[in-house]
């Protein structure tokens, strides 16, 4: 009979094996069990939450044993590259996830669930369902591509979006070098393990969760757009602004002094009752096939008078669901573990979702007494069409910019949009509902399988002998059909179908020879293997024109009957690597641990084919020394170092080495003929190649403090480390001079990262006897420096968007990735006094007659600061104006539990980001287009009479002087806090469960996303973007508050 | 050892889906390269981007914003803020960081490259006799000369980079380029035959002009005499036909014209060629057309009054040389489409009419031009809408190209058009006092602007566009050639001028006028004047200037001058003024 140390309760589910053996058993809902086994065999009981025990088989018939409730994690196992490891004996960075703890996040994503929970992980999602988050581990390591590395059960994967959440059983974060070099080549962008469920000993068991939810998109008025009236009177401002002797006369608004909006809008201006607004005059074919018929089309729209809240047309509230059924189980002879997931989260935003199935298997079998044999499968099949947020031209993009007066349908029901007649100036804004609903027809499908074989055996008592051959499998496939427009000012005019799909397969196979033992105060563990990863897949696109119908049933790549386009691609690399770790403690005090691996990619010539990855990393456990042994609060105290070199090759193509020769219509092939319609076909060099390109290598120093204090109920973890990335693989730009061929690329640039990861546990607090409270902190710090970028230029620019063609964007020598550049704003030209008394200094500075301060200044515009104080505003004076990288971010877990209810909340928060709003150049700037515009430029703009407003005079032109270049009116503070999680729950009393067969029935309720505390004046301060490019927000996809419901049931 | 053997074939992996230098070393590959060498003259890639990725119109080889907007010709069009970086050209204020001259200089490298690459490996290519190799150079030559006169009149400070020194790159921008560039025409002019197998390829007689256009650049009249008796009296196409002007002047202008005997040489394009993309489809003019019209897009390159004003002629059919803008032509400004207006009743040069969509207009077949409701924002850019990239409707299903938000078309840019040439002609002999001469090539393109067929004529039934012509003008055309002696009895100075104002009337809205003026040296007169008078119309050229010392070149692009270190030095020096 297995009981509970603090109650004396019997304890069900307890996990009972002979040691040594296969042989093992549960315990019934009574604690009892029944086992076979001899006199000197050890039995082992382990059970979650409990501390494991060992009791030796005695004379008597029965063995009993009493479990005490764990308390801190120094025992827990853990797995790292290619080992497992007590977590007290670790010596390098790595996080441990609380798995329990993350699968509260309401998300199919493992990524998202990450956002917060571990230090050191950076997780930067959106709203979109389906949407994988960007993950960096410790900061940005390279220009291109961050993502880590994840082992998922020995298999090496560069992706986990399919990965079931509820099927992870643990995971560990590699963070350093000591850690993580034993993945060499792939290890510097930081690895993620894996390790998903198995069954246990025992009877069968069967568990089923899921939930419900709702999710609503923000209320309220999100951009702080004006109504149609104050569209109006704004034009009429901006209007007179520009010219004060202005004649107003407009195709909507009228000649009066005040704008009187019209009836309708198309045609535009018109008045209920003209004779030009009689239906019968009107004809659209949204359908149409030919492009001039639009020539002929007549439309009638009304105005929407009261104004048109486009936001909250396409954004609406919508389901989410997710369900997971598990079966496993266990026995001397195997273990098996099976489940089923289906998600289904719609999306706030029409015609966006994601659906996702699939399927696990695990199960091992024991099919000599040392040797093992098992597969870990995971099937998904993920339906998922996604739009491209944060640039112009989403229907999100769209939304903040088609003006109020148009509605969303015209007196037919057709769309409403920009297409104007009289001089109605309605922009060039597209209808947002209208793109929303022209993509229901788009699919995006892929599946995914991903698993591996292994077979394990033990030699010799000391040896474990295993190899594993896994990999994926996967395909994707896509079609989209694009609808000709006609109720836009710009319309796209023909209609076409693509499809694409892609394939591919690549697999790893490890093999592993290791060797433990122990001799007295001397605990060794050596490992050394071999793997080769071999990556091929293919991909295809086809685009047909000019379909007969529109019907999805009815449209193929075959029915078109314009013209047909196709393209493929196919890739192929591989890598192969030697390994080795050794792993040595003395007396449980001084630890070390030392990895190597040697990688050879196809990806790389000859010349540097291959590449050394070593670390050494070493701990030393005070407490244990005698002088610490006395202190009873402090339960374990651990220092430990590393130092090691990672290495990256993902940043380069399999074909670098080679100057490529190549063609393509639109470039290369030119009408010789002169026939208007035939080309002849030309060749260009489309690559230069660069047989000398090597492995990045991250050099990486790691030290961390572990700490336990008062029995484990109070944990700590800190590190500092510093990487210094060299030889960094990146694709300068080149002097024109060598052509627009497609440079090589070249091991050039440098970064640096440094910072602070720390974490705070604490369990078993008992507040009273009933009130028992866990909770844990995450600090996560990070600072990136670009060291340098190539042996030319020391910066790149990204992201103009709509401005002169400077760029938003400069990744600079000395400067954090994507930092924001421009002129700074330092305030208004308030007089001309000061204008005039500006040029005169510019004049005493330059000693150039008649020189300005700064181009296009005048009344009412931005002054800029002189950054370098050389008396005029030029190109020189464009300084760094904000970063997008936190200082810190950080997560708040806490956990209250009552009886049977059960508590929880969870904070998520970053500090010290900047975000350039580019929504805000669209609406703050009457100019800016003729779409939807803000309050600000309507009440808080400057006037003669308002000079401490907060955007600039609107006028009717552009200017360097305020919306022509990028400058620091559109940098905000990012900051903010978020509640990602509040849930309660409550657990059905066991008891009553008993009679009906169920052991477990937990109900809960929960809220995501209930509230944002921030200064940001966009719709969602989690703004992501490109690897050196990112924090700019041009129309999110906001995360959303959810309200959900959820069962956990076990039987 | 087992392992590594292994492992090393196992790493070893062809490039997929790509060629190999030594794979187009013969004749096939050859020819391929050349095409690819021609292929870079539109300037644009795949998509809706040019070569270098940037946007289409930023590398547009008829130069309309570098080359017309700059110069008063057109405003920028369209809405305040769509692309500023043309704003900022159309009012003089050219910043080295503006990220379209950049644009312009790496497409023009790209096509020197191409040609560089061409030539380095054609020496060793196989199956060719020395007489195949030598043509093959003397087009890519031809094409080379092209680019770099291109870069040497926008930039003037260019780095030489041919086919001995491609790999060293980094060369300075300090040597003058244009004994080079005379150098590469002289050799195609030498070498290149009378007339080619394909219509597209460079001849004999392209080579020519194009030398002598480098010559009249340089102002060495003496050098460019002898081509141009030449050209005026034996030069032909490449298809044969001798080069003269055609009756109609639209032809120039529509692509079911292209490649007449006025065409010397031209940028073939095409439409619905099955890229599915307008590519190849006269892209860098996709946004120059009527705004909420059949055209979909996009309201840019607005004429202007000023440019309008040039084509009132006299009771003589004679332009008013220097003060057209005092008798202005009647403009639509202000009005709505649905408010009445008529047109100017004043003499025009029917040439006007071909240049500029003006309200009440037959608008090619599209229909008389509505005023206000095709312009986007009149008071911003005024009410004029562009008419020669402007393709037809009768025949649009063959020469448009839908495939893209905004339209293409196969309407050829001509580098070098009949009338250039007789323009440049005139210019040289006046400027070697031979002032009768000068006037006889002016006349020929006066001439051909009062024939019949260069007359807009109003449709038989204004509701019916395509119905056809009537034989009724649109308006009161008046033109006539200089009454003989004029130029002779003007002198020098007044036959310049009338040279330089028929340049401006003839080639208007072709990418030419900033070049003219620079090399004139009236740029500074002639833009502040145009200033002072446009920015009374409209919104959008408030402040523009010409700065002096500064603005006869555009600037090196930044981040050309910032990408050339070499060792820690730059070896790109930014032109005077910057």
């Amino acid at each position: 009979k297995v009981t509970d140390k603090a109650t004396g309760n019997p304890l069900p589910g307890v996990t009972v094996a002979v040691k040594g053996s296969n042989r093992g058993g549960a315990t019934d809902p009574n604690g009892h069990y029944a086992l076979q086994a001899k006199k000197g065999d050890v039995l082992v009981f382990s059970f979650v939450g409990y501390n494991s025990q060992e009791v030796p088989v005695g004379d008597g018939p029965t063995v009993d044993a009493v479990l005490a409730e764990k308390i801190g994690s120094l025992d827990e196992v853990v797995v790292t590259g290619y080992a497992v490891q007590r977590k007290k004996d670790l010596t390098g960075a790595v996080s441990v996830v609380n798995v329990e703890q993350i699968t509260r996040q309401p998300t199919a994503q493992v990524s998202n669930q990450l956002q917060g929970q571990v230090s050191g992980i950076m997780v930067l999602g959106s709203g979109q369902p389906g949407e994988e988050p960007q993950v960096r581990i410790r900061g940005v390591n390279t220009f291109g591509n961050n993502t880590p590395l994840y082992v998922i059960d020995g298999v090496p994967t560069q992706n986990i979006v399919d990965i079931n959440p509820n099927d992870v059983e643990s995971m560990q974060v590699l963070k350093d070098a000591g850690s993580a070099s034993i993945y060499g080549a792939r290890a510097a962008n930081g690895v993620i393990i894996i390790t998903t469920k198995k069954g246990k000993a025992g009877k069968v068991r069967v568990t089923y969760d899921a939930y419900y939810g709702r999710q609503v998109p923000k209320g309220g008025n999100v951009w702080h757009l004006l109504n149609s009236q104050e569209q109006a009177n704004l034009k009429w401002m901006a209007l007179k602004n520009t010219d004060p002797n202005v004649v107003y006369n407009d195709g909507l608004y009228g000649s009066g002094a005040t704008p009187v909006l019209p009836d309708y809008i198309a045609p535009g201006g018109l008045k209920e009752g003209d004779p030009g607004t009689d239906p019968s005059l009107y004809k659209v074919d949204p359908y149409y096939k030919n492009p001039s018929d639009l020539d002929g089309f007549y439309r009638i729209t009304r105005a929407n008078k009261q104004g048109t809240d486009w936001f909250h047309e396409i954004f609406k509230p919508a389901p989410t669901t997710s369900h997971n059924i598990s079966v496993s189980g266990a026995s001397d002879q195997g273990s098996y573990f099976l489940s089923f997931y289906y998600a289904n989260q719609q999306g706030t935003l029409k015609n966006t979702y994601l659906k996702r199935y699939s399927i696990r298997s695990n199960s091992s079998f024991n099919i000599a007494e040392h040797v093992r044999i098992g597969e870990n499968l995971e099937y998904s099949v993920i339906d998922n069409p996604q739009i491209d947020a944060l640039t112009e031209g989403s229907g999100i993009g769209m939304a903040f910019r088609e003006q109020p007066i148009i509605p969303v349908y015209d007196i037919k029901g057709n769309y409403g949009g920009s297409f104007s007649t009289n001089s109605a100036q309605l922009g060039n804004a597209r209808n947002p509902v209208a793109i929303q609903d022209r993509i229901r027809n788009n699919k995006g499908i892929g599946n995914r399988l991903l698993g591996n074989v292994y077979v394990e055996a033990d030699v010799l008592k000391v040896f474990t002998l295993r190899t594993s051959f896994g990999g994926e499998v996967f395909s994707a496939s896509t079609h989209t059909f694009t609808f000709p427009e006609y109720e836009n000012a710009e319309n796209n005019k023909v209609n076409s179908f693509t499809e694409g799909a892609s394939s591919g397969y690549n697999y790893t196979w490890t093999n592993t020879l290791t060797y433990h033992q122990k001799f007295g105060r001397h605990n060794v563990t050596a490992l050394i293997g071999s793997e080769a990863y071999d990556n091929h897949g293919r991909s295809l696109t086809g685009t047909t024109q000019s379909y007969f119908i529109f019907d999805p049933n009815f449209t193929n790549l075959s029915t078109g009957t314009g013209t047909v386009t196709n393209g493929s691609g196919t890739y192929s690399d591989g890598l192969f690597s030697l390994f080795g770790r050794v792993d040595y403690s003395y007396h449980d005090r001084y630890l070390l641990g030392a990895v190597i691996r040697r990688d050879g990619s196809s990806k790389f010539g000859d010349n540097f084919r291959y590449g050394w990855f070593p670390a050494v990393s070493a701990g030393w456990r005070i407490s244990q020394e005698n002088f610490l042994k006395d202190v009873s609060w402090l339960s374990d105290l651990k220092i430990r170092g590393g130092y090691g070199i990672m290495g990256n090759q993902l940043n380069v193509e399999s074909a670098n080495a080679f100057t490529q020769y190549g063609l393509n219509k639109g470039s290369s092939f030119y009408d010789l003929n002169g026939t208007s319609n035939t080309l002849v076909s030309g060749f260009t060099k489309t690559h230069i190649g660069n047989p000398n390109a090597k492995w990045e290598s991250n050099v990486n120093s790691n030290i961390g403090i572990d700490a336990s204090f008062l029995k484990g109920k109070l944990e700590m973890s800190v590190d500092y480390y510093s990487k210094k990335v060299k030889d960094l693989l990146y694709k300068p730009e080149i002097s024109a001079t060598a052509g627009r061929t497609d440079p090589p690329t070249v091991n050039i640039a440098q970064m640096e990262n440094h910072g602070i990861d720390l974490s705070l546990t604490a369990t078993g607090l008992h507040l009273t006897k009933d009130l028992t409270m866990k909770a844990n902190a995450t600090l996560t710090t990070f600072k990136n420096k670009i060291v340098a970028i190539s042996y030319d230029a020391p910066y790149f620019d990204q992201e103009s968007r709509r401005f002169n063609g400077s760029f938003i964007i400069r990744n600079a020598v000395g400067q954090p990735v994507s930092s924001f550049y421009g002129y700074k704003v330092i305030g208004f030209w308030n007089s001309t006094d000061e204008i005039n008394a500006a040029n005169d200094e510019a004049e005493k500075a330059t000693g150039v007659t008649g020189a300005e301060y700064q181009s296009q200044a005048a009344l009412g515009r931005f002054r800029y600061a002189d950054s370098n104080g050389d008396g005029h505003i030029t190109e020189a004076d464009r300084t760094f104006l904000g970063n997008p990288n936190p200082d810190f971010s950080y997560g708040l877990n806490l956990e209250l539990d009552y009886k049977n209810f059960d508590f929880t909340i969870f904070m998520y928060g970053v500090q010290g980001n900047e975000i350039w709003n580019q929504v805000r150049w669209w609406t703050d700037f009457y100019a800016n287009f003729a779409g939807a515009k803000s309050k600000t430029a309507l009440y808080d703009s400057w006037r003669p009479d308002h000079h401490n407003a907060t955007a600039p005079i609107q006028e009717n032109g552009n200017s360097f002087s305020t919306n022509n270049v990028p400058n620091s009116y559109l940098v905000e503070n990012g900051s903010y806090l978020r509640a990602k999680n509040i849930g309660l729950g409550y657990t059905l009393p066991t008891s009553a469960l008993k009679r009906i067969g169920i052991d477990r029935f937990r109900i809960y309720v929960q809220a995501a996303n209930l509230f944002t505390i921030t200064k940001y004046k966009g719709i969602d301060p989690e703004i992501s973007g490109g690897t050196t490019n990112f924090g700019l927000d041009e129309g999110a996809y906001p995360n959303q508050r959810q309200y959900l419901v959820g069962v956990n049931v076990g039987f | 050892i087992l392992v590594d053997a292994c492992s090393k074939s196992f790493l070893e992996r062809s490039p997929q889906g790509a060629l190999q230098g030594s794979d187009l070393q013969n004749k096939d590959g050859i020819e391929a390269l050349l095409v690819g060498s021609y292929a870079a003259l539109d300037g644009q890639s795949s998509g809706t981007t040019a070569l270098n990725g940037g946007n289409p119109w930023e590398a547009a080889p008829s130069n309309w914003i570098y080359g017309s907007v700059a110069a008063g010709d057109a405003h920028k069009g369209s809405d305040a803020t769509d692309q500023p970086p043309v704003s900022q050209i159309a009012v003089g204020n050219f910043d080295p960081s503006n990220g379209f001259f950049n644009t312009k200089w790496q497409v023009l490298f790209e096509g020197v490259s191409r040609v560089n690459t061409l030539l380095s490996l054609l020496p060793d290519a196989t199956g060719m006799t020395d007489a195949e190799k030598t043509g093959v150079k003397a087009q890519a030559l031809f094409l080379r000369g092209h680019y770099y006169f291109e870069l040497k009149k926008m930039y003037d400070k260019v780095p030489w980079i041919d086919e001995t020194n491609m790999e060293d790159y980094k060369q300075p921008n300090n040597v003058d380029i244009w004994p080079k560039i005379e150098a590469d025409f002289q050799f195609a002019y030498d070498n290149l035959p009378e007339t080619q197998s394909s219509v597209g390829r460079a001849n004999k007689w392209a080579a020519a002009c194009y030398l002598a256009k480098t010559y009249v650049f340089e102002a060495k009249w003496t050098a460019a005499k002898p081509l141009f008796d030449l050209i005026t009296t034996k030069g032909q196409t490449s298809n044969g036909l001798p080069y003269g002007l055609t009756d109609r002047f639209e032809d120039n202008f529509d692509p079911a014209a292209k490649n007449n005997k006025e065409s010397v040489f031209a940028i073939q394009m095409t439409a619905n060629d099955g890229t599915g993309s307008i590519a190849n489809a006269n892209q860098g003019e996709m946004l120059n057309f009527p705004y909420n019209s059949p055209f979909g897009c996009c309201g840019f390159y607005q004429p202007t009054q000023d440019l309008v004003n040039s084509y009132r002629t006299d009771a003589t059919g004679l332009p008013y040389l220097d003060d057209y803008n005092d008798h202005a032509v009647k403009n639509d400004m202000k009005i709505l489409s649905t408010e009445p207006f008529t047109p100017d009743a004043g003499n025009l040069d029917p040439r006007l009419d071909w240049t500029v969509g003006r309200r009440g207009i037959p608008y090619l077949d599209w229909g008389n031009h509505p005023g206000r409701s095709w312009v986007r924002d009149q008071d911003y850019a005024g009410p004029y809408a562009p008419k020669k990239n402007v393709y037809w409707q009768y025949n649009q299903d063959k020469y448009k190209d839908p495939n893209s938000w905004a339209p293409g078309s196969a309407l050829n840019i001509v580098l070098i058009r009949y009338s250039d040439v007789l323009l440049q002609a005139a210019e040289t002999e006046a400027n070697l006092g031979n002032f009768g001469t000068a006037e006889t090539y002016v006349n020929q393109v006066r001439t051909r602007a009062g024939k019949p067929a260069t007359a807009v004529y109003k449709y038989t039934n204004d509701a019916t566009p395509m119905g056809g012509f009537s034989t009724t003008p649109a308006a009161n055309y008046v033109v006539a050639p200089y009454p003989a002696g004029t130029f002779a009895t003007g002198g020098k100075d007044y036959a310049l001028k009338a040279i330089y104002f028929e340049r401006k009337l003839e080639l208007a809205m072709e990418g030419q006028r900033y070049f003219d003026l620079v090399r004139w040296g009236i740029a500074a007169t002639e833009l502040t004047k145009f200033f002072a008078y446009e920015s009374k119309i409209t919104t959008d050229i408030t402040g523009g200037k010409f700065v002096s010392g500064r603005n006869e070149h555009y600037p090196v692009p930044q981040r050309q001058i910032d990408l050339s270190v070499s060792g820690s030095s730059k070896t790109l020096e930014q032109n005077q003024g910057y």
